[in-house]
């Protein structure tokens, strides 16, 4: 039995919750208190790849002040696999880690972010207060998302 | 001299591009695109009575996800009279790259997507006859060909075409952002 729970626990702990407009709220008003990097990913995305890393460090260096990293995966169903294999490779097996799975991609893109294309990596930094005042489309130099978090912390 | 490559092509964020079009107003048509022979050509001298203008990429899994439903179209629409513009925006690809399955046009300093407020490959305007943008979006609502639903580019031609309507007008989609050059 006990040899059973412990064969489970990893998959758990790379699990991905599914996420539409509605859980979106729910996630961002669950992370109110922090200041919070969503981070829109995908397997196909090889900038979102190469992001990653630097996330899960800088995650690590701004978390006493109270910086949070949230991920949310944009792949498709059959990519499932292949995303959490990515997300243990590049030390992001920790963070929370949510996958899109809206009744209606357009709606959901729309209501996060009305000039938001569906463009990857999209990353997008709300307030302690659970209030979004930063978006970055496309590719980000990392300096540029640590000098925006660093303002709100 | 690589470093330096990189930086300069390091992707603006979306605050540096044109907000996108909205429906019904004046396509952009100022502005000059290359061929894969190196040829220049004057985007409104490539533009028909209906033109579907398309940001596309080598290197994007989600547009080639897309290359078999878009050689279809194009095949299909260009039959009716439509013209197709290919662009390739992304600072690290040529023109040639995907120029043997439609003629595709590089983009010189991502101008036309900045121009255009396009972020995404693939990612579809269509314009009608007075140059009035009809359609912004996707190419349809799924990634994976057995789960479409709502084909918004193929419709959108069709309406177009037979004076109709078009919805929707305005849709969305996961793709690659496009690769810019950045602008100082």
């Amino acid at each position: 039995m006990k040899f059973l729970f412990l064969l489970a626990l990893p998959l758990a702990a790379q699990s991905f919750t599914p996420v539409d407009e509605a859980g979106y709220q729910k996630l961002v008003q669950s992370q109110k208190g922090s200041v919070v990097v969503i981070d829109f990913w995908a397997t196909y995305c090889k900038p979102c790849r190469a992001e990653m890393p630097q996330l899960v460090k800088l995650e690590a260096k701004l978390h006493a002040k109270g910086m949070r990293v949230v991920t949310v995966s944009a792949d498709e169903p059959e990519a499932m696999a292949a995303a959490k294999k990515f997300l243990a490779e590049a030390g992001a097996a920790a963070l929370p880690a949510y996958v899109k799975r809206p009744k209606d991609d357009d709606k959901f893109i729309d209501a996060i972010d009305p000039k938001w294309q569906g463009a990857l990596p999209a990353l997008f930094i709300y307030d302690r207060g659970g209030k979004k005042v930063r978006s970055f489309i496309g590719e980000t130099a990392i300096a540029d998302i640590e000098a925006a978090l660093q303002k709100l912390l | 001299v690589r470093t330096a490559l990189a930086v300069l092509a390091l992707s603006c964020a979306v605050a540096a591009h044109a907000d996108d079009l909205s429906i019904g107003s004046p396509a952009p048509a100022d502005f000059e695109v290359t061929a894969a022979d190196g040829s220049h050509a004057a985007f409104a001298s490539l533009k028909g009575p209906v033109t579907v203008v398309a940001f596309v990429s080598a290197k994007c899994p989600v547009a080639n996800a897309y290359l078999q439903r878009m050689i279809d179209l194009y095949k299909d629409y260009s039959a009716k009279g439509v013209h197709f513009v290919f662009l390739n925006s992304n600072s690290n690809e040529t023109a040639a790259d995907l120029a043997t399955v439609f003629p595709v046009y590089k983009d010189p300093n991502n101008r036309a997507a900045d121009l255009f407020g396009a972020q995404t490959t693939p990612e579809f305007f269509v314009l009608d006859n007075v140059n009035a943008v009809r359609y912004h979006g996707a190419f349809d609502d799924s990634q994976n060909a057995a789960r479409v639903r709502v084909h918004g580019l193929q419709s959108a031609l069709d309406a177009v075409l037979s004076g109709r309507a078009v919805s929707p007008e305005r849709t969305k989609a996961f793709g690659c952002s496009i690769h810019r050059v950045r602008h100082s």
